[in-house]
């Protein structure tokens, strides 16, 4: 270090030398207590923002079909049928995979 | 516990403890940059940029790749969010610390000598504040806050001997600043 590097490095020291702070002890648990209620909001947000944008699409979907002359029957078959066959695909995963874990054993 | 991309991958799976632990292990290293970006006067602000910071990570876990190291994402957010923070608090008034009565309870010289000590501090810090942020984060973290230069380098995200030449060349101008308002480093 130069010399005038020196004189203002040993003043840097005396003029900063002050405690140094810290955390509080209890931060990491009232961080984590903020990140489960935040997760939470975001869950429900989440939530409420899927089902809004299902419901909107149900009814929107139904006026349009209404308008192209459909009757009520064929609409209600047009778009509870997809939602049933995805239920059912779900349904037959979940017991394939519990017949495979049961063989497994 | 794992490292820290094993957490991260169990944290990105909705695991809350891995989150806890990765909490644990940084949260101490962005409290103290962030307080090396906002200074003595707010360090209240800083520890909330230090929460701000876990929860912005927290929501945002899902996008981080892996493509960088933890840590340094990590810091990135916290130092733009510290810098973020300081252009705002810029013009508040800052809180009163125990600085004062530290220097208070410090046995020192008579008081023309103390005085003078003090004006020519006041100068140093007015110096300080002047510089660009990085030469100010690195001027606290290796002078105020005891952080060594491998460890400062880390928590700015550049390499150790950038990190040197920042301390390097901030001592430079801030002699220059001084001498330029009468102050001698002697």
């Amino acid at each position: 270090m130069e010399p005038r590097e020196a004189g203002i490095d040993s003043l840097l020291r005396r003029s900063m030398a002050e405690p140094v702070p810290s955390l509080p002890p209890d931060f990491d648990q009232r961080l984590m207590r903020e990140v489960g209620r935040s997760s939470q909001r975001l869950d429900r947000y989440r939530r409420l923002l899927l089902t809004g944008y299902g419901l909107t699409s149900v009814v929107a979907s139904a006026l349009v079909m209404r308008g192209q002359g459909l009757d009520w029957g064929a609409i209600a078959v047009m778009i509870i049928g997809p939602l049933a066959l995805v239920e059912a695909a779900r349904r037959a995963r979940r017991a394939t995979c519990a017949t495979m874990e049961h063989g497994a054993r | 516990m794992g490292s820290d991309s094993q957490l991260v991958a169990r944290a990105q799976g909705g695991d809350q403890q891995a989150f806890g632990e990765l909490v644990r292990r940084h949260s101490d290293p962005v409290f103290r940059l962030a307080v090396s970006i906002l200074g003595r006067e707010f360090i209240p602000e800083a520890e909330d940029v230090a929460q701000e910071v876990f929860l912005k990570v927290h929501r945002a876990i899902e996008s981080f790749r892996g493509e960088a190291e933890f840590s340094s994402w990590l810091y990135r957010i916290a130092f733009n969010q510290a810098v973020n923070l300081k252009a705002r608090v810029r013009f508040r008034n800052p809180h009163a610390d125990d600085t004062v009565l530290y220097r208070a309870m410090t046995p020192g010289p008579g008081p023309e000598r103390q005085a003078e000590t003090a004006q020519r501090d006041q100068a140093l810090a007015e110096c300080i504040r002047t510089l660009p942020e990085v030469y100010q984060s690195a001027l606290r973290l290796y002078y105020w806050l005891d952080t060594g230069v491998g460890e400062m380098a880390v928590l700015l995200g550049v390499p150790e001997n950038t990190a040197k030449s920042y301390l390097h060349r901030a001592r430079q101008l801030l002699h220059g600043m001084l001498k330029e308002r009468g102050y001698s480093c002697e």
